[in-house]
Formats: structure tokens, sequence, C-alpha cells
């Protein structure tokens, strides 16, 4: 029998044919890999396998157990629906980057040590930014430069702490960590990715920047390897699950002020996201399966939000509330499960969003932490509000101006399997209490109380929303977050080197240069010094008359001057590192 | 038409806070669980506490959209 390989491999490699094959034999290739994939992770056996030694450790691809593999299987089917989502999608660069991005994630999933998981960890970052690049416009540039540059920091962050961690501990495998300052720096590092407070400012700048199925791949596995990695790592820290609760909320607010659709789901990703933080802090069974159970859940709603939202982009190219309105008529696919997935977001009873929600919420209370159950209630009147919100202003307001249908049938079919899964997994949960990490689940979703609790919730906030509609119209303005500080502090500091460093540095060059010359003529020419008196004089009176006149150089900075030098300076370093390690390690 | 349906809706909404009445939460833990209906007050106050709280956040961070431009 052929042993099973890690799942990450059948993407990393897959990604690999992409570029040789073409039309349909493409199309159905890339539906293959995810299958193939789904195929493979079912003969996996709980273990760990695929082991290499590497300067004395040992690294670990394929660590199984039931919290791998509950990820794993989301990430392959979600993987499989977004693929099929982005089946017309003509660039082969979008699929591979997709691809690389879908195998790193699951990289990190299977990986049982710290070095091999932080190796995927990065291919993540970087192959995930192309999917924001490949809309080709400047808003996407320049926030994907933003979006790298924030993870890079979270990356330099985690491979600090590992090396920490496994100089003091002496060892990479993959545990619960305990209060240290390498327990802080990798709690920096996952806490990036998963948008702690206010380290997320990447999340709602960058998402609603990418291409319309690039964001749908960028609305699952970010956060989400993010969140697992909490689940391994900071599992019961008391910290983490308040941190929980303060993205629930904070999410929500700022997604009621949004005008740009994706720019609302993305904030929405942060709230959503602290549901699971919440629970994998809060640490119990019932805390870690009910956020394990959400990321489930949520990977399938947010997908289907991102597919609906992308696909009303992609067929009328408005992407603000203010511009949209009666789309029901016209795209009623499209309607129907944009509904569906607001249905499940908001945790209506029947769909998936309930059964993981109050999963989350009650393991609050059973774990005592009034505030965070208050907290994580909010959010979810606040959720509810939001998508009331959307789905007026995007389907049901009137706009006489606008015409449009439902997309491609590839993304139609890739929207209705995905909201069949909202609602299957909504009506028949055991299906998917039956993997969570913890096999034995004590919980009854549809218990009397909780349904009508959930139901007058819902009721009485939208009575709320009738009576305060005026104030949640959306509007055309930018609402300013976190980021405001980091931009004007990347101005500052952009500011700082090319203003007064660079003119340090022209000074600085220029009064050697000229000490440099004088001391070459006076050594070809001794009695040249006579000269310099003369030569001083002229140069003070020329240099008087110029400013005299108001005449300038005008030698400011110029970025594309510096760029060549720089980046064959950088690309030489990299060169003889690599060149360096290999000798290195081949000797 | 419009009027009727929210009429209607908020009508259902008044209606289903006496069923909070014969409900009772199985794990009553803190006090609030056992004050009935008081998913209804969670509602309606939450609700216009975040809408409020977004008022406010918008009346010191809504700025024009090329602001940043």
């Amino acid at each position: 029998m052929i042993k099973p390989v890690p799942p990450a491999i059948l993407f990393i490699l897959g990604a690999m044919l992409i570029p040789l094959l073409k039309g349909k034999l493409k199309q159905v290739y890339i539906l293959l890999v995810p299958a193939v994939a789904f195929l493979d992770i079912l003969y996996l056996t709980p273990g760990t396998s695929w082991v290499y030694n590497f300067l004395g450790y040992d690294l670990i691809f394929c660590k199984v157990d039931r919290l791998s593999l509950v990820v794993g299987y989301i990430f392959i089917i979600i993987g499989f629906l977004a693929i099929l989502y982005s089946l017309h999608v003509k660039q082969d660069g979008q699929h591979i980057a997709a691809f690389l991005y879908v195998g790193s994630s699951l990289g990190v999933v299977f990986a049982g040590d710290l070095f091999s998981l932080f190796a995927f960890w990065e291919i993540m970052a970087v192959t995930s930014v192309f999917l924001i690049w490949f809309q080709r416009d400047k808003d996407s540039l320049d926030a994907g430069f933003r979006y790298i540059l924030m993870h890079i920091f979270g990356g330099c962050a985690l491979l600090a702490g590992i090396i920490i961690y496994t100089v003091s501990k002496g060892s990479i495998n993959v545990a619960v960590m305990e209060p240290s300052p390498a327990y802080w720096f990798i709690l920096v590092g996952f806490g990036l990715n998963t948008a702690f407070i206010p380290i997320h400012t990447w999340l709602p700048d960058a998402y609603p920047e990418g291409t319309i199925t690039g964001s749908v791949f960028l609305s699952v596995f970010t956060t989400k390897t993010g969140v697992y990695a909490l689940a391994r790592c900071f599992s019961g820290a008391e910290l983490v699950a308040y941190m929980g609760g303060i993205m629930a909320v904070y999410g929500v607010i700022f997604a009621l002020l949004q005008n740009d659709a994706r720019k609302l789901l993305a904030y929405h990703i942060v709230s959503q996201v602290g549901y699971m933080v919440a629970g994998v802090g809060i640490g119990t069974t019932l805390g870690v399966n009910g956020g394990i159970a959400h990321v489930f859940n949520h990977i399938l709603y947010k997908a289907l939000l991102f597919m609906s939202m992308g696909s009303v982009l992609y067929m009328t190219g408005k992407r603000k509330l203010t511009e949209m309105g009666g789309l029901a008529k016209f795209m009623p696919v499209t309607c129907v499960v944009f509904l569906i997935a607001a249905l499940s977001i908001s945790g209506v009873p029947g769909f998936n969003g309930f059964v993981s929600k109050g999963m989350v919420i009650a393991s609050a209370v059973e774990a005592h932490m009034p505030i965070l159950e208050l907290m994580l209630i909010l959010a979810s009147v606040g959720t509810f509000l939001s998508f009331v919100k959307l789905g007026y202003f995007a389907f049901f307001a009137k706009n006489p101006e606008i015409r449009s249908k439902d997309p491609h049938i590839n993304m139609q079919l890739a929207m209705a399997l995905t909201a069949f899964l909202c609602v299957f997994i909504g009506l028949y949960p055991k299906i998917l209490f039956d993997i969570l990490p913890y096999s034995v689940v004590h919980y009854q979703p549809f218990s009397a109380s909780h349904i009508f609790g959930v139901i007058q919730l819902f009721m009485l906030a939208g009575v709320a929303f009738i009576l305060a509609k005026a104030m949640v119209v959306p509007h055309r303005a930018t609402i300013l977050d976190f980021d405001y500080f980091y931009r004007m502090g990347g101005r500052g500091l952009i500011w700082i080197s090319t203003v007064p460093m660079s003119n340090f540095r022209s000074t600085l060059q220029v009064r050697f240069s000229r000490a440099m010359y004088i001391i070459v003529r006076l050594a070809k020419n001794p009695i040249s010094i006579l000269e310099i008196p003369t030569a001083y004089v002229y140069l003070r009176i020329t240099k008087g008359l110029r400013y005299v006149s108001g005449y300038s150089s005008g030698e400011t900075y110029n970025e594309g001057l510096y760029r060549r030098p720089i980046g064959v300076g950088v690309l030489m370093a990299i060169i003889l590192l690599f060149a360096f390690a290999l000798i290195y390690f081949i000797f | 038409m419009k009027k009727i349906l929210k009429g209607l809706f908020i009508l259902l909404a008044v209606l289903c806070i006496p069923i909070g009445f014969f409900i009772k939460h199985e794990h009553a833990v803190f006090f609030w669980h056992k004050i009935p209906s008081i998913e209804a007050i969670f509602g309606i106050i939450g609700a216009l506490l975040l809408i409020v709280a977004a008022a406010i956040l918008a009346s010191f961070a809504q700025k024009k959209e090329d602001f940043y431009d």
C-alpha cells in the first residue's frame, strides 16, 4: 500500500505543474489536486511520520492528531471549493500562489516542530501577498507592501521566540508554552496572524484589495492557522481568552461603519476569529472544541460571504455599499447564498454558526468568565446588525441604475456547495462533533432556551436597527484604525531617512571627496597649495552670489537613484549568505 | 407595504418577549441567566450600545475617502 504523504506536499509540488497544462485539462487538474489531498488525509493515522534530522533536531512534517486532522479536513474542503470558484481565472500565477498558500497552511497544521512550522508560516505570508498584488492596481500594491511588512515583523517575532525557546528548553517540539521571554515573542508572532488588537490592521487593509478569487483564499487560511497555532501552544491562557473577547467587539464596531463590502467582511473576520481565540484561550474541553468548531464553520460561511461579495464586484464592478442596492432581483443565486452565509455568521438556529458560537459562549459561562460572556453576546448582536445592514444596502435598498446577472456557473456552483455545507452542519452538527479535538462533546445545541434566547436577541436587535437605521447608513469615508499610527510612523521614518539622513550623507560625501581631491592634487603638485586661498575666495564669492540670486542646485533624495545599488547589494548579501550556508551544511 | 412589514416585525419582536417567561435557562450560572427574557434586553440594549459606540468612533475617526493619499 502507498504510504500517505503530508498533504502540504501535494499542493506545493502540484503547483509546479500548473503552468505546463492548458485549457480544460488544467481545470480538471487543479480540481483533482485537492480531491487527491482529501483522499490522502483520510488515510493519515494519528502519530508522527516524515521525520528528518537537521542539525541534531528532528523536523516533523507530519504530526497527526485529532486537532490537526479537523483543521486539515476543512482546509482541503475549502481549498477545493475556492479553486472551483476561481476555475475561470486565466492567470496561472494566481492559481500557483493559491496552491502554495493552501499547501503551506497545511504544512503549518501538520508540522510537529517549531522550525518547519516557521518555514511554512513564512511561505504562507510570501505566497498570500501575491493574491493581493495580482489585482494589479496601486491600492493593492500598497496594501500588499503593508501586509508583507507586518507579516515580516510577526515572522521575526516568531523566529526570535523560537530561537529563545530552543536555546532555553533544548527542544523544538510544538507544545503548550509556559510564561518566559520566548512565550511573549511567540505570542506576538502567532497573534499577528490571528489579528490580535492592535496588530490586526493588515487584515482589513489588505483583504479588500485582493483579487476577487484571491480574497476567498485569504479569508480562510492566515487567521485560521493562527488560531490553530494558539490552540497548540496557548490553550488555557486567560489573557488570550480576553483578547478574543476584545477582538469580537472591536471588529463589529468597526464593521458597522464600513462602506466597502469586503472591508466590512474583513472586520468581521477579526470579530469572528475573536470567538475562536476566546474558546481556545478558555482552554477547557468545551472551549477548545467550540473554538475549533467555530474555525470549521467560520471558514465555510466567511468564504461564502467573500464569494458572494466577490461575485457582486465581478459582475457590477461595485465594491461600495453606497453604489450598490437592488441586486436581489438581478442576482438571485448570489442573494440566496449571501443570506445563508449571513444567517450562519449571525448564528441563527438551523445554520452552522449557531452551533459553534453557542459552544464558545457556553464555555465562557462554564469557566465562570462573566465579562467574556457579555462581550461575546454583544459581538453576536453586532454581527447580526452589520449583516442586516450589508444585506439591505447591497441587495434590497432601492437603486434604479443597477443592472447585473449571476456570475459564471463555476462560481455559482462553488457558492451553492458551500451554502449547502453551512446548512447541513447547522441541521446535523453531529457530523462536526464527531471529528472535534476532544472526542466527547457534552453540548446540546438545540435546547429550547438557547433557540428562543437567540431568536429574542436578534428580533430585538432588529427593532433597534429599524429605530436607529439612519445612524448606520453607509457613508463614503475612511475610518481610521490603529494603522494610522503605523502609517504616520512609517512616513516619519521615510522622511527622516530621505531628508535629514540623506542630507547628512551627501554633505559627508561631498566633504570627503573634496578633501580627497585636494590631497590628490597636492600629492601631484605640492606647489599648487598656493592656489588654495585664491580658490577659496572665488568659491565663497560665487556661493554668496548664488545665494543672493536664489539659485539652488536642487539636490533632493531621488528614490530611483538608489534602488539599483541597494537592491544589488542586498542580492549579493543574500547570495553570499546562501553560499556560506551551503558550504557550512555540506562540509 | 414596507410600513406594514416593519410594523409586523416590531409586533412579532414584542410578542416573543413573553415566551421567555415560560422557558427557563437550563444551567443558570450568573444572576442574569435567571431573569426571564434577558436575551431580549441584551438584544435591544446591546444593539443601541454598539450603534452609539460606532457613532462616537465615527465622530473622531471618520475622515475623507482619500485621507491617506
